[in-house]
This record gives structure tokens, sequence and C-alpha cells, in this order.
């Protein structure tokens, strides 16, 4: 019975297409790497602020991508589920942004007399 | 524990007793029972916020007036708007959206049955929450929109600020989780062959919503986290004098703020694009277009908010982004008017309650909507924000817009709702003399505010040429009220002496039409397979280019009606409610409250998400 | 066998008509709104970065290998989490259950380290709730997280306790998952408050 139901859940569980465990340690690995390199760069001498700032950006964001993709399953999800999540992720970031200009809280570009 | 036996189509269990029937209401998980609580509410709610417009008019209605002192006009117009908004509006809309999607996109239920009857519950405790604060002479007073830092610690000692902002806390959960529930059903739980072009423009209408409530909801929920931090634990968000700003606030609220109203717009629009199709029995225009428009107004609806801000001194350059978005966002509401215009146009018009209302919208939306655009550009908001202007500006939209579209939809759903039809005569009494109040009202106060009167004043200085519009005014508020004695004599007359309604009254067009009024519990006995948009007006008539309408299908059987099963009544979504008041509401009393309400919350979260796991007698889900 | 899958599927009421599994779509969308929730704590943290009047600084008080250390935690408990899926995929129960309590204690340790952290922040640099700006915007971003993170805690301890008795199998696969679902996330906003709070200067 309980063969029967793993198979009734393997066929609708998983979705199209599926990581393996395999990939999922690989992915492990790449984010404890990239998370590595990201604390080493803030002991690195002499690197400009603002390509240390948009380097860690893209680290996490590669970071976050990975996890949200691979562990969480979206790069093989129906592509509804991510519309429900890149939808509002994309709005988010852009209020982020928007309140960070409208307080001038950017040191990065140059500073936006509103 | 078991929770009562499953409700089976024909069972008499529920009716037998009084408080067995008190008891199947407060049990109940079923979407249309559901969407009668939400609408009975929301109209006794609307009620109270109208007595506490009233009230207001009279004092207003003279200058130097004594009826009611600053403070107590000061909670009367922050429990007004935030009554009307929130007890009224919202709830009306949910009533729509719960008892109609699941029967407009040919689904029995919604996707969390239990999910929804906690929604309603917790909605009904925030708004008795609220109100309660009345009784205890502590009633909010810091504005619907509660701007800091009057409403910080310092300059709001009282517990009134307390009451507003845990309040919505309650009422903001309520929204979020009916906002899950709809989102899930309307992706998920359409009947086959309902794809998502074929959906009825209402359904389209309340899914935009629906990514507002949860999209915008979270935003409110940081600014009054923020405001509970620093009232109750001393935080500095908006405290000056540590270098926190006040706008903090303004922007994190009107971030929330803007959608808000498109919340609150939304699905009226959707009922007034099913009204008119029906009345004058033709396909919307452009449906495609109108479902784009009301997309695009959701999505850019999140880029306008500091439109309310012009008057704080951000800047020319924020001020011109927002001016610009703003007067961008009037371009899809626009041509959505023209659609339902082009929709009348060679129609074959039949002048019914439903239609008046909805054509009341259309007018007053779009005086509200132009001035809505003259507010768009800062010099001129300039002059006229915080005056009455604005008050007649919103009142236009969220009056003559949101409540004549929702009073359309009753009048237009009733029949299936009920299986009476209501009393035309009465229903057009109804519409003409809330047409000629509301306007009465309103129309003056944008010229009051033109002439220099500021919003939230208790009283005003004789010689100010202010008197006469507000008298008008006045009166005007009295005459919406006799309206609604219209509405209310007609309910109570035809419950018993009105005319049967049938599965289709209206002669209408979509699938929410094609079976009983009222409908059986399990609302179609066998789930419809879907072609086209307006399937039902197709299987009616044909579609009208020589194809044929379409052949019936086999009778249902009893043993077909049999096998449907629908979900059993369960008490946890009250009690949860009750638990989750206890705990917010001991913020304002003891922290040993908070506690004892936090791990009752939880208990009983648990007991919800066991009750379906592993039930006695087989069917785990 | 495929025919009982199939009728399966089509009695299990969670699936709807796309083939996908309600609680799993309205987990999504959950997630997006937690998105605009995190968002606001973030963007009034930025907007208030540099603005405190007193008190310490930033600077003074992180301590990044700490924190760098709680940030494996989450990505290793991220790990241990698909591993647990993956086990319950097959009925592998009881390795399902270790894999669960192990993210769950990697959680609990998380939660512990920010627990040791506000603690030293408080008692050793004198920075509180009260204190500035920086202290009122960290301490409630960090803390909101922390509540999300103990949330999570106990669901996964509760799946465990499931497990243990027996409630709990391959046909559960989908309430574990969404479980997983926003674990994931917690540990993708810690990513996201990782580096815009601790890591840029």
């Amino acid at each position: 019975m309980a063969e029967h139901h793993a198979a009734a859940v393997a066929t609708h569980g998983g979705g199209g297409g599926h990581a393996t465990v395999k990939t999922y340690i690989n992915v492990a690995i790449v984010l404890a790497i990239i998370t590595a390199v990201e604390v080493a760069s803030l002991y690195v001498p002499g690197v400009p602020g603002s390509v240390l700032v948009i380097s860690l950006l893209a680290m996490s964001a590669v970071k976050f991508f990975l996890v949200v993709g691979f562990f969480m399953h979206l790069r093989y999800d129906h592509p509804i589920m991510r519309a429900l999540f890149v939808g509002p992720l994309i709005i988010a970031i852009a209020i982020i942004l928007a309140v960070m200009a409208l307080f001038s809280a950017f040191v990065l570009l140059p500073r936006v007399v509103l | 524990m078991a929770t009562q036996a499953a409700f089976m189509p024909g069972s008499k269990v529920e009716t037998e007793t009084f408080w067995g029937t008190v008891w199947s209401w407060l049990t109940t998980v079923d979407h249309k029972r559901i969407g009668i609580l939400y609408g009975s509410s929301a109209f006794i709610f609307f009620l109270v916020g109208g007595i506490e417009a009233l009230i207001m008019r009279l004092q207003l209605a003279r200058p130097d007036n004594t009826l009611v002192g600053p403070e107590r006009f000061n909670e009367l117009f922050t429990m007004h708007g935030t009554t009307m908004i929130f007890l009224a509006v919202m709830p009306l809309s949910a009533a729509f959206f719960n008892y109609m999607i699941p029967l407009m996109i040919g689904a029995r239920d919604v996707a969390f049955p239990r999910l929804n009857a906690l929604s309603y519950w917790i909605f009904l405790s925030g708004a008795l929450f609220l109100n309660s604060s009345w009784l205890f002479g502590l009633a909010p007073d810091g504005g619907w929109f509660g701007y800091a830092n009057l409403t910080s610690a310092q300059f709001s000692p009282r517990h009134t600020i307390d009451f507003w902002m845990l309040g919505l806390q309650i009422l903001g959960v309520s929204s979020m989780l009916a906002g899950f529930n709809f989102l899930v059903t309307i992706i998920n739980m359409r009947a086959p062959g309902m794809t998502l072009m074929r959906m009825p423009v209402f359904i389209w209408m309340s899914f935009v919503t629906q990514f507002l409530l949860v999209l915008a909801f979270p935003a409110i929920t940081v600014a009054l986290i923020l405001l509970m931090f620093d009232r109750f634990f001393g935080t500095l968000f908006y405290a000056p004098a540590a270098g926190g700003d006040p706008l903090l606030w303004q922007h994190l609220f009107w971030i929330f703020g803007h959608p808000e109203v498109y919340i609150l717009i939304l699905p009226a629009m959707g009922i007034v694009s099913e009204v008119l199709p029906t009345f004058s029995r033709k396909p919307l225009f452009g449906a495609p277009v109108v479902i784009y428009s009301g997309i695009m107004i959701g999505f850019f609806g999140f880029g306008v908010w500091s439109h309310h801000m012009f008057s704080v001194g951000m800047g020319p350059v924020a001020d011109a982004a927002f001016s610009i978005s703003t007067m961008l966002i009037a371009v899809p509401t626009g041509v959505k008017i023209l659609n339902w215009i082009g929709t009348l146009w060679g129609g074959s018009i039949r002048f019914r309650t439903p239609l008046y209302f909805s054509l009341g919208f259309i007018a007053m939306f779009t005086m509200g909507g132009l001035s809505g655009v003259m507010h768009a550009s800062p010099p001129v908001d300039l002059q006229q924000t915080d005056t009455y202007f604005v008050v007649a500006h919103f009142h236009y939209v969220l009056f003559g817009g949101s409540i004549f579209g929702l009073f359309s939809g009753i009048y237009y759903w009733w029949p299936k709702i009920t299986g009476k039809l209501l009393d035309e005569r009465l229903g057009l009494w109804h519409f003409w003399t809330m047409m000629l109040g509301f306007n009465m009202t309103f129309f003056p106060q944008h010229y009051l505010g033109l002439i220099g009167m500021p919003r939230r004043i208790y009283t005003y200085a004789p010689d100010l040429g202010w008197n006469f519009w507000n008298l008008i005014s006045t009166i005007g508020s009295f005459l919406i009220a006799v309206s609604l004695l219209f509405f209310i004599a007609n309910v109570i007359k035809t419950r018993r002496s009105g005319a049967v309604a049938g599965n289709d009254p209206w002669d209408a067009r979509t699938l929410e039409w094609a079976i009983p009024s009222p409908p059986p519990v399990y609302n179609f006995a066998r789930l419809p397979q879907v072609q086209d948009r307006d399937d039902f007006w197709l299987q009616k008539y044909g579609d009208g280019h020589g194809g044929a309408p379409r052949p019936k299908g086999s009778p249902v059987t009893a043993a077909e009606i049999a096998a449907i099963h629908m979900p059993p009544t369960s008490y946890w979504p009250l009690l949860l409610a009750i638990a989750l008041a206890v705990m917010v509401s001991g913020l304002m009393i003891s922290m040993v409250q908070v506690a004892i309400g936090g791990v009752l919350t939880l208990v009983l979260m648990y007991k919800f998400a066991m009750e379906l796991h592993r039930p006695p007698g087989g069917h785990g889900h | 066998m495929a025919d009982h899958a199939a009728a399966h599927a089509v009695h299990d009421p969670n699936i709807g008509n796309t083939g996908l599994d309600n609680r799993k779509v309205g987990m999504w969308a959950f997630l997006g709104s937690d998105c605009m929730f995190f968002g606001s704590l973030i963007g009034t943290y930025l907007a208030y970065k540099g603005k405190s009047i007193s008190g310490p600084l930033p600077h003074e008080v992180f301590d990044i290998p700490l924190t760098s250390y709680s940030a494996a935690l989450l990505l290793a408990s991220s790990l241990t989490m698909v591993l647990a899926l993956a086990a319950l995929q097959e009925n592998r129960v009881k390795t399902a259950a270790r894999w669960l309590f192990v993210t769950a204690m990697l959680g609990l340790h998380f939660v512990l380290n920010q627990v040791y952290e506000f603690t030293t922040f408080v008692l050793h640099h004198g920075l509180t709730l009260s204190t500035s700006l920086f202290g009122s915007s960290f301490f409630v971003l960090t803390g909101f997280h922390g509540a999300h993170v103990t949330g999570g805690v106990i669901w996964l301890l509760m799946l465990v306790t499931l497990a243990m008795r027996g409630k709990l199998d391959a046909r559960d696969y989908t309430k574990v998952e969404i479980a997983g679902l926003y674990w994931h996330f917690v540990d993708i906003v810690w990513i996201a408050i990782f580096t815009v709070i601790y890591l840029i200067p």
C-alpha cells in the first residue's frame, strides 16, 4: 500500500524534472564556497567600496537563486509557482530601492538630491 | 476528537433546533454561508459608519455648532473612515468573493474551506475589538491613516491608538488569509476548460485584488509593527529627536494605502463588468482589454503612493516621478470606462435596479476620477490637499464608485443567494434617493474645499461663506440614510412575499446562473465543462454565428449526487480566532495574557492542522 | 498501479485541474507576500542606515565570524532539508525524520547564536531597541527573522514527532515539502540580511 502511495507521490509530488541528491550536495558546496569568498572579501585590502558592494550583492544574488532554483525546486516547477514568487520579489526590491532613494540612502550612486 | 459529522446534502441535522442552527453557522465551512456572514456583518458596520458620518454632518450643518466637541469629532472621523474601509467596503467585497468565486469558476468550494471560515471569524473579532473602544471611551482619534508622530506614546498616551493599531493588525491577518485562499482557488480550482482568459471579468478583477491584498498588507503590517514597538518597547522609528522620520510611517502606510484603494474599487469594477453585459444582452466590449487594464492598474498601483504626500516636502524629483506615474495610471482606468460604455452601445437594454446602480457607478466614478487626476499635479494638489476637495474626490470614488458598484452586485445576485427577487419599485426608490442624496452631500464639498474649508475640523466660523453648502451637504447625508431605509424595507418585504427567482431570472451569461437559486450545498451536481467565455450564454443560445445551443446532456443521477463529498463543519476556526484576539488584545493589558493567548494560539493552530491528518475512519489527506 | 495512482490523484481534493497541489501554490503565494514583509523591514533599515545620532556603530558591534558561522548553519540546514524530502519520497521515514531533526537543530543553533549576539549587544555594547535608529531597526529586522526561524523549528519538530509516532510517511510528501519551502525561504532572507546588513560597509 505504501508503495502505491509512493508511486502516486512520485507522479505528482515532484513536478516536471527532478534534482538528484548529488545535485543538492553540489549546490551546497557551491554555496559554502561563495559564502567563504564573501566573508574573505571583507578582509582584502584596497578594494574600492563600490566594487565591494557590487560584488557582494552579485554573490548573494547567485546564492539566493541557487537556493530558490534547486532547493526550492523552482527551476523544475510549473511556471505559475515562479510567477507567484518572482513578481512579488521584483515589487519588493523596487520598493526597497525607492524607499532608499526617498531617504537619500544611496552611497554607491551619486547622491540624488530629492 | 472528531468534529461535527459531515454535512451531507439532504441531511436535516442542522435545522432541527435553534441552537443547532446557531452552531451550524458558527462551524460552517461552506463558502456560501461565509459569504452571507461577511455580507451581513459588513452591512451592519456600514450602518455604524453611516451613523458616525451623520453625527459629523449634524455638527457641521451650522457654524460654531456644539453638538460634539473636537475630541469626539476626531474619534468620529477616525472611526468613520476606518469602519467604512475595513469593516464595510472590504468585507462587502469579501462577501461576493466568497459567494461568487467558486460558483463563477465552476467549483464546489474554495481551496481551503476552514481557512476561509477562519478569515471571517478573525475579521469579526477584529471588528468587535476595534469598536469595543467606544465602550471604554477610548475610540481611536488619530485619523484612519494614523500619521506619526501624533500616534506616538508621547502625543497619544491613552490606549486609543492601540485599539486602532492592534485592530488593524487583526483585520490584516484576516484579509491576507482570505487573499491566499482565493488566489489558490482561482489558480487551481477552475472547472475543466476554463482557461484564465475564459474566466469572467469579475473573477479577473477579484484575482488582481487578491494579489494586491497579499502584497500590500505586509507594508502596513510593518508600519504598525514599528509603531507598536515605538509605543510599547521604546524604539525610535518615528522619533524625530533620535533622528527618526515621521515620513517613514507615511511612506510605509501609503505603500499599503494606495494599492488598498484599488482593492476597494476593483471588485466593484468587476461587478459592473458582469451587470452591464447581462442587461445589455451583449458581451463585455473588449473583455481582454478590460482584463489587461485591471492587471496594469494592480501592478502600477504600487508605483504611485507618494501622491498622497505631495505637501510634505519630498522635493521636485520625487514629486515629478510620482506625478507622472499617477497620471499614467489614469489611462487603463479610462480605457475601462470606455469599454463599459461600448458594452451598452447598441445593446438591447433592460432597465432594472442592478443596471441603474452600475450606470450610477460609471457616472460617479468618472467624476471622482476627474478630481483625482487633478490631484495628480503637485502644484494643484497643494491647494486641494487636506481640504474638502479631497474629501469630495474620495467619496465620489469610494461611495459613488465602490458602494454603488456593490449595491449593483447586491441587487444582481440577491435572487441567486436567496431564491427571491428584490422589489423593483423599492429598488428604484433606493437608487434615485441615494443618487440625489449622495450628490447633494458630496458635490458641494468640491466647492467648499476650493474656497478653503480644511478637512477634519469640528466647526467653523460663521463669516467664511461656508454655511450654506455645509447645510446642503448635511441634508444630503440624511437623504442617503432615507435611501437605505428603502433597501432595508425591500429586504424585509421580499423575505416573505418576494417573487421566486428561479435559476436565471436575468437571462445572464455566467455559470452561477446555471444552477438553482439558492444553490445546493455542493453548487454543481456535475462540474461544468467550459468551452468559452460567457459559457452559460453560449449553452443557451449558441455562438451567434450559426452554432446551435449546446445539447443538455444526460440528467444528473442520485448516485452522482450521493458521491459528492463536501467538507465537514469545524469549530477550530472559531476557537483559533478567539485565541488570536485574546493574544493581541493582551498587548494592551498584560504580557501574561499575551503569553497565554500565544500558547493557546499555537496549540489551536496545531489542532487545526491535525484535524484532517489521519482522521479515524480512513479518508486521510 | 498507474491506474490506481491516477485515480488517487483525481480523487485527491488537494490537486486542482492544473495538476498542482493547492497547498504548494498557497505556500508560494505566502512566500511572495513575505518578500514584501521583509522588503519593508529591510527598506526601513537601509533608510535609517548611517542616520543614528548616537550609540555604537554597526561595525563596532558586528561579529562577522560568528554571523558567518550562523549563515553557514542555515545553508547547511537547507541541504539537510532537501535530503529529508528525498528520503521521504522513497518512504524511508526514519531517515527522513533524522534529517528533519538535524535541520531543526541547525535552525535552533542559529537562533541560539542570535540570542547570544543580542545579549552581547545589550550587555557589552549598550545597544538596545531604544538606543538609536540602528538599535531599533537592527533588532526588529533580525528579531522578526529569528522569530520566523523559531516558527520553522517548531514546525519541523512537530513533523519529526509525527514521524516517530508513525503518523508521517510518503503520503505526506507535500506537507513536508511546503515546510521545506518555508524553511528555504527563511534561509534566503538570511542571505539577503547577512549581505546587506552585516557585510556591506
